[in-house]
């Protein structure tokens, strides 16, 4: 009996962090690069749609979730370009590519409503593993390699990595579009496996969960991937519960409990540290 | 020169003719709740708007997807862009659309799903609980576990009643079976969906019915291959061996009967304070089924004609035939046969409904109690 519990809810984890540790880890790579993209949802729900659509068509799932790299990368493109090279303000244009991504899903998304998808992925799939796979892979680049230190040192000191002679702005750009071709097949992921059908706006705010769980992993991306994790088996769990525990506070405790756990960890974990020094900051050649 | 002339003259005859046409239309606005492509409660009544346009001499607006807070400034637009009828299709739109009709009293109002009425403005609401009754005879014959899920949206009376509609009606065909439930607080979250249902399959419930926006648990279901009930859009297509029936709307019935009787002259700005539109099956407003057409999904007709049940009215029959008979017992006008009708006692044992009384429409618009069978969570029972 302990044991039926202690797997169904390692599985319902895993089904549900799949998606979330892909936008995550995205998110870290941006937000360490110095960019906060508040647009995870935005981007998420393109891929989505994207990835239904490929995949409906053509019966090919993988080659949806990759058109749904595409059109995550894309939609970050637009933020880059807004908040690298034209300095605007991160966290507003964050919020309108949500709603930018948001209301061309649905417009696009009107004649793929209703339709159950025909070639699925399951839900723990190739992707899964290689989402744990590509976390480790991340977190070796981002501490043990140059490019890594490059992407680091844009979010901390880009006055620096400018002396070096190294492009911030090209940094930068690669590591938001990098981001979103995350949240992209994390969104495709949504929608081919996890559901797998379309509806408009159905990734129901697992943005900025995805958001939450690379802030408070401390931009880390192994971190994010147990948190992405944690959070899955916790929303599971809230339903399971139910029979015992009443469902009003059950709703918080997902999010409450990842929150508290992520934060705990941080504060004690060897390395651990604030956010990057010049998140949501622009550069500007020649200032400080 | 002289057959230029004629066509010039027949040209501008129909241009004003049509102009003429045009102003005369009467034109009906619609305050949405969710976005039309929401693929249940919003996307249902705007099919019913289309239908209502295609038949009747009307010009239709909508807005979609408008806060349930924020209802007066969108009614007033639609207004400004000459609406003569404004109907608002959620709960939340009543006290908004209540104040708009006492600002404009020339203007008709028509509120869906609440309860406060105007001289100018009506209340009406497609009621599926008939429907879950019949839903929940042939889960009741379906379960092998005796357990029997449904995922509900919120613990308010529209959602209880429904429950307890299907929890009766399993009970009627499976006296020892009980109904689980899981509770989302939200109309639309495929995400909570999926994991209700998948927590409930852990649990061992063999059989599902929900209310939520999406065919996410009919999805789920389908892949373990348990049986289930579509809500509100044909979901059939999402299970085709899987889903048994399920809960169909038609608004446009209403629609076409309200603003025909606006057209004829019948029902004007002054005489609404009693008009409430409480259909149900009698009236076509409701269908069962998991596709429009096809109350039982044929690859279930012989495992519900291998049943047998025994009733006090109709004698012993298979759930099947039972189905049917109620089904046709609803139909008519007046009802046969209402699942609510006493004596009923509910899971603690209290009697709810007296013995030959049957429920007023005020008190499954206010029911709080839950039905025997049902299990789980159920805030505000008294």
């Amino acid at each position: 009996m302990m044991e039926e519990w202690i797997i169904h809810t390692i599985v319902r984890g895993l089904a549900l962090g799949t998606p979330l540790i892909w936008a995550a880890l995205g998110e870290v790579y941006a937000e360490r690069s110095g960019v906060v993209n508040l647009g995870v949802e935005g981007m998420m729900v393109l891929g989505a749609i994207a990835a239904f659509a490929l995949a409906q068509s053509t019966g090919l799932p993988y080659l949806g979730l990759l058109v749904a790299a595409g059109a995550g990368a894309a939609a970050a493109m637009l933020h880059a370009v807004l908040v690298i090279s034209l300095r605007a303000n991160q966290y507003v244009s964050g919020l309108a590519l949500t709603m930018f991504g948001l209301g061309l899903s649905a417009l696009l998304g009107r004649r793929w409503e209703g339709l159950p998808l025909l070639a699925t992925l399951p839900e723990i799939s190739l992707l899964t593993y290689g989402g744990l796979a590509l976390a480790i892979v991340l977190w070796f680049v981002l501490y043990h390699t140059r490019w890594g230190i490059l992407i680091r040192s844009a979010g901390e000191a880009p006055a620096a990595v400018d002396t070096m002679g190294v492009n911030v702005f090209l940094v930068r750009y690669l590591a938001v579009a990098f981001g979103g071709a995350l949240a992209g097949v994390g969104g495709g992921l949504l929608s081919v496996a996890y559901r797998p059908s379309w509806t408009e706006g159905m990734t129901v705010g697992l943005g900025w969960i995805a958001i939450a769980i690379a802030i408070f992993a401390s931009w880390d991306p192994l971190r994010a991937v147990a948190g992405a994790f944690f959070f899955g088996a916790l929303f599971h769990l809230s339903f399971r519960l139910q029979t015992w525990i009443s469902p009003e506070p059950l709703q918080m405790m997902p999010f409450a409990f990842t929150i508290l756990v992520l934060a705990l960890t941080t504060r004690r974990g060897r390395g651990a540290q604030g956010a990057p020094e010049a998140l949501g900051l622009p550069y500007v050649r020649g200032e400080r | 020169m002289r057959w230029l002339k004629a066509m010039l003259v027949i040209v501008l005859i129909f241009t004003f003719a049509t102009a003429g046409l045009a102003q005369a239309k009467l034109k009906v606005g619609f305050i949405y709740v969710g976005p039309i492509g929401d693929y249940g409660w919003t996307h249902a009544h705007d099919q019913a708007r289309k239908i209502a346009q295609s038949k009747l001499p009307i010009e239709t607006l909508y807005v979609e997807s408008v806060p349930e807070a924020q209802a007066e400034p969108f009614i007033e637009k639609l207004i400004q862009q000459g609406a003569k009828v404004v109907l608002t299709t959620s709960f939340g739109f009543m006290d908004g659309t209540l104040a708009m009709a006492k600002r404009y009293p020339n203007i008709i109002f028509g509120h869906a799903s609440g309860f406060k009425r105007n001289p100018n403005m009506f209340t009406y609401m497609a009621d599926f609980y008939q429907i879950y009754y019949l839903n929940g005879l042939m889960a009741g014959a379906l379960s092998k576990s005796g357990k029997i899920a449904y995922v509900g949206a919120f613990p308010i009376p529209e959602v209880k009643r429904h429950l307890g509609a299907f929890a009766l009606g399993v009970r009627a065909v499976n006296p020892r079976a009980t109904v689980h439930v899981r509770w989302l607080f939200s109309w639309f979250d495929p995400a909570k969906a999926k994991e209700a249902t998948e927590a409930l399959i852990a649990e061992g419930a063999d059989v599902f019915a929900f209310t939520e926006d999406s065919p996410t648990v009919v999805q789920v279901a389908g892949k373990k291959g348990l049986p289930s009930f579509g809500h509100y859009s044909p979901m059939q297509r999402f299970g085709p061996q899987t889903v048994v029936s399920g809960q169909l709307v038609h608004w446009e019935t209403i629609y076409m009967d309200f603003l025909s009787k606006v057209l004829a002259g019948k029902y004007t700005a002054d005489n609404l304070q009693n008009v409430d539109y409480w259909w149900l099956l009698a009236e076509k407003a409701v269908e069962v089924g998991g596709e429009f057409g096809t109350a039982i999904n044929p690859a279930f007709t012989s495992k519900l004609q291998a049943v047998r049940v025994r009733t006090a009215d109709l004698g012993q029959l298979s759930v099947y035939d039972l189905v049917m008979r109620r089904h046709a017992q609803m139909s008519r006008k007046p009802v046969a046969f209402d699942p609510f009708t006493g004596p009923i006692r509910d899971r603690k044992g209290r009697m709810v409904v007296p013995a030959g009384k049957t429920m007023s429409i005020l008190e499954l618009n206010t029911m709080e109690w839950a039905a025997p069978g049902i299990v789980g969570p159920w805030p505000k029972e008294p």
